[in-house]
């Protein structure tokens, strides 16, 4: 059983999605040896899983318009309109168009507006400056927002280097592994084929002896 | 001009609306996920090709019921999961679907043109997988060899996550003890 904070294989799979639990089971990681070993036994897992290659599909899937079963182009664009969005749009603007028409006929005339007695000023610098204030601020809003993401994609992009450099590292002890076993299976072939033929050198010599 | 990548959520806006070319491009694109994850639940490579063909074809009369373009691939893999689970119930209608065991034995067989793993490892990872019970293997091939998340599995299997997790994790811990082995001391 791990002692992780957080589930280690929920960790392996890539699901904690917050980066404080991430780093909260790294740095656990990095002082309990179990869950150390553990998370080694899962990445072997993986990468044994991982020799199983995905194969190509023996015959390319595609599809070939017939033009005797097209609707005909103005069917299409109806039957678009009514499957998208665009349907909900033209409903509302339809059912506020009604509403319009029937507010405009049931509303009493207005009475007439004062007529203004001053104008007002306008100061054309003050607005200039606003506008200026405003740019500013925007530009910097998605200057943030560059950076944020900028930092986000390396992050994600280290991530992913360090996952499969892990993984590679565990695919080559895997294979490391198995070659040598092999290795020590020959080995151990050699020494019984040895041992049996010093042995029957032996049985031959005294055969001659006798 | 600017240049773009042609999103799939283009291809599938264009293809609802009866273009085949964008839908092929499309295709094109998920044929080769959809055919192994097939391959990997039905471990049959006819019933996986058959089955890649119905997908699409399922797929392209029902583009428009999809409402989110941004959902394809659960969309497309809750298709195709579906598919193969008519497949096994009409072969055996008598029996219930949670029992039942991929009819061939043919995963791993090919192991790569390029891989430099043996292939007997190939073959006992093969084997292991295939002593999982079809919803834990379905679940190890949907996270392991396709990659998705937790909740587009439950979207996909249609249940719970919790769900998906306990098979996924009871997979997982068959499949350390069934690889230990090969893992430290290669195979005998």
């Amino acid at each position: 059983m791990s002692c992780s904070p957080f589930d280690l294989r929920d960790y392996f799979l890539q699901e904690l999605a917050d980066p404080q639990q991430r780093r909260q089971v790294e740095s656990h990681i990095a002082i309990c040896r179990t869950c150390h070993e553990e998370l080694d036994r899962l990445h072997m897992t993986e990468a044994a899983l991982f020799t199983l290659r995905e194969e190509e599909i023996p015959q390319r899937i595609a599809f070939v318009s017939d033009k005797v079963f097209e609707p005909s182009p103005l069917r299409r664009w109806l039957a678009g309109f009514w499957n998208s969005s665009a349907r909900l749009g033209f409903a509302s603007a339809a059912m506020l168009s009604v509403a319009l028409v029937v507010f405009a006929a049931t509303r009493p005339a207005p009475a007439p507006a004062p007529v203004p007695t001053a104008t007002a000023t306008v100061n054309t610098a003050d607005i200039e400056q606003r506008v200026q204030t405003a740019v500013d601020k925007a530009a910097q809003a998605i200057e943030a927002r560059y950076d944020a993401k900028t930092t986000q994609l390396v992050n994600a992009i280290r991530q992913k280097d360090l996952r499969e450099r892990r993984l590679m590292t565990a695919s080559f002890d895997v294979q490391s592994n198995y070659l040598e076993h092999r290795l020590q299976g020959s080995e151990t072939a050699l020494r019984t084929l040895r041992g049996g033929l010093t042995q029957a050198q032996l049985r031959d010599a005294e055969g001659e002896k006798q | 001009m600017i240049f773009r990548a042609v999103e799939d959520a283009d291809l599938i806006r264009q293809a609802a609306r009866g273009n085949v070319e964008s839908y092929n491009l499309l295709i094109s694109r998920w044929e080769k996920r959809v055919y192994n994850y097939l391959l990997r639940i039905t471990a049959n490579r006819e019933d996986a090709l058959d089955l890649t063909q119905d997908v699409f074809l399922k797929a392209y009369q029902n583009l428009r019921k999809l409402d989110n373009p941004e959902r394809f691939a659960p969309w497309l893999y809750r298709i195709a999961h579906n598919e193969a689970y008519s497949m096994f119930r009409k072969r055996r209608p008598e029996a219930d679907v949670d029992e039942m065991e991929p009819v061939g034995t043919e995963l791993g067989i090919t192991v790569g043109g390029s891989s430099v793993f043996p292939i007997e490892l190939s073959l006992a990872v093969a084997s292991a997988l295939e002593r999982l019970s079809p919803e834990q293997r379905e679940a190890v091939v949907l996270k392991i060899y396709q990659g998705f998340k937790f909740e587009e599995m439950s979207e996909i299997l249609e249940c719970p996550v919790s769900t998906v997790k306990s098979r996924l994790y009871t997979a997982l811990e068959l499949l350390k003890v069934e690889l230990a082995p090969i893992q430290a001391r290669g195979l005998s």
